[in-house]
């Protein structure tokens, strides 16, 4: 039987292998550090500009929460209407899609235009980039029932308010919360993205600035600062989404 | 007495004018209050398009549907209904499972909760008030969805083939349940099933479909004094009915 131990130990001895190779590997090649930098140099890198890097870190961090929470509760809050009525989705929902076709790292310079450079536009951008995948799943949960579910619910006389909040609503919760996770991700992308085109501030400024100047190691302790940074929040939604939705989790497959 | 439930001439189309299906053809049926009725016959024969009539969910072409001598448009508000699989909701207890439907007709919680303990010491499910559906067996859980079904006192009970998911030892209970159930509440109510032994066995009378379209080809009073004991299902008597039965759907 796995034990629990071995489920944490296993991934991290695989990352140590890893990181031997790779130390190994541009070591004896003599690969130059501005184009591969070893472990022990991102290391080294990052312990030097350690404050420099939270700070930074902090505000992309921030910028990226922000606008997952406004993506959450907007997306949330949107899909109510739609679930509500068939005339609201049918005209707003196309709408909404086809917005999500553009690439909205595109968007950012507009933003900058009418924002300035301060944390609005990556706000912003995070928002606009999280809210698509975390309203689909939503969405989707609340619309899609049982048939006799719901004719059942007709039978009590339900109205379509109360379907919504005592069926609807519950259902979707699994789902809304686990698409918080690819919301997270793609909040972080929009940060990232609008912190390199239109800030002097936070991670994705400090990997365009350090490349540009060929401190690739700077540029790596960023990229390994923020897939963790990723990881732990993703841990702690995890955590709540089992603490909230325990009903959801019947099963462990 | 008057019927609970009234078709007259009822048919029923799906999809549209022209390339839609006759499900249900120039149904007739009455039943009375406190009356048993099942309804047997070939699967897409138009059985649950039937209860779906009764229930207001489908509206018939032609014909009327009387519900407490009432016309029916929109839902007949209050029925009780059960189907193969219980549909409770995984987020709520079963005691709030048991009092969605009341929570949604008038939110008088207080007054009902006394009843859904009753159902539930009736059903055997003490002790599990607090439980969640995917905690309890499927028997119990369709114990569940019986309860449900009956806390609002119903005028009428539609099942459609409400135990066709549960092995035959459970089913049995639960025949013996329904019947101590409906016996006790005075419970109008209308079988769907595929499974005669249970049409005779639960019901004071079995009407049998035929299909394309959906139309009633006889009916038959099973004459033993409700509540039956399960051994009467190894009488010749019994067995007579089950044959004529199977014989009447099958031609
Ligand atoms: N929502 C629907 N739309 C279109 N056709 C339908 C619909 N529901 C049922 N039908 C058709 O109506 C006919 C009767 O269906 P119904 O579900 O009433 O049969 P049934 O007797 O309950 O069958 P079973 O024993 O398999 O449950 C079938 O031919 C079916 O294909
Ligand atoms: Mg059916």
């Amino acid at each position: 039987m796995r034990s629990k131990k071995v489920k944490i130990i296993n991934p991290i001895l695989t990352l140590l292998t890893i990181g031997v190779f790779w130390e190994f590997v541009v070591r004896t090649l003599n690969i130059p550090n501005y184009v591969l930098p070893s472990p022990s140099t991102i290391f080294s890198t990052a312990a030097k500009y350690s404050l420099y890097l939270a700070f930074n870190l902090l505000d992309t961090l921030v910028a990226a929460l922000m606008g997952l929470a406004i993506a959450a509760v907007f997306s949330l809050a949107l899909s109510l209407p739609l679930a509500y009525s068939e005339v609201i989705r049918d005209s707003i929902y196309p709408l909404i899609t086809g917005f999500n076709a553009i690439p909205r790292a595109a968007l950012v310079p507009l933003l900058a235009l009418w924002f300035g450079l301060g944390a609005v536009p990556k706000v912003l951008t995070a928002f606009l980039i999280a809210f698509f995948p975390i309203l689909v799943p939503t969405l989707t949960a609340m619309i899609t029932m049982e048939k006799e579910l719901w004719e059942m619910l007709q039978s009590f006389g339900a109205s379509k308010g109360q379907i919504l909040t005592k069926v609807a609503v519950p259902r979707a919760m699994p789902y809304f919360l686990s698409s918080l996770h690819m919301g997270l991700t793609s909040a972080f992308v929009g940060a990232v993205i609008a912190e390199m085109v239109a800030s002097d501030k936070g991670l994705g400024y400090v990997i365009l600035s350090s490349t540009s100047r060929l401190d690739t190691p700077l540029a790596f302790a960023c990229l390994i600062l923020l897939a963790l940074t990723t990881f732990v929040i993703s841990k702690v939604l995890s955590m709540v989404e089992r603490r909230v939705v325990k009903w959801a989790y019947r099963v462990n497959i | 007495m008057d019927p609970v439930v009234q078709l007259r001439k009822v048919s029923v189309r799906y999809g549209n004018s022209n390339g839609g299906l006759t499900a249900v053809a120039d149904v007739d049926l009455s039943v009375m209050p406190g009356e048993v009725v099942s309804i047997v016959g070939k699967s897409g024969c138009g059985k649950t398009t039937l209860l779906k009539v009764i229930a207001g969910l489908v509206r018939p072409v032609s014909g009327e549907v009387l519900f407490n001598n009432k016309g029916v448009n929109g839902y007949s508000k209050g029925v009780g209904m059960l189907f193969q699989s219980p549909l409770l909701l995984p987020w709520r207890t079963v005691i709030k499972n048991i009092l969605l439907p009341i929570e949604i007709i008038n939110g008088d919680l207080e007054s009902y909760l006394s009843r859904a303990y009753e159902l539930i010491e009736k059903t055997g499910l003490k002790g599990y008030e607090n439980s969640y559906p995917w905690e309890l067996s499927g028997g119990m859980q369709q114990r569940v969805a019986l309860c449900r079904a009956l806390i609002h006192k119903p005028p009428l009970l539609l099942l459609d083939e409400p135990f066709s998911a549960l092995d035959a030892i459970t089913r049995e209970e639960m025949w013996n349940l329904l019947q101590e159930v409906i016996t006790y509440e005075k419970c109008t109510t209308i079988l769907v099933t595929h499974d005669v032994r249970e049409a005779v066995l639960l019901s004071d009378r079995v009407v049998v479909m035929g299909g394309k379209p959906g139309r009633i080809k006889s009916e038959l009073m099973i004459n033993f004094r409700r509540p039956r004991d399960l051994m009467v299902q190894y009488t010749k008597e019994f067995n007579d009915y089950v044959v004529m039965i199977k014989n009447l759907i099958g031609d």
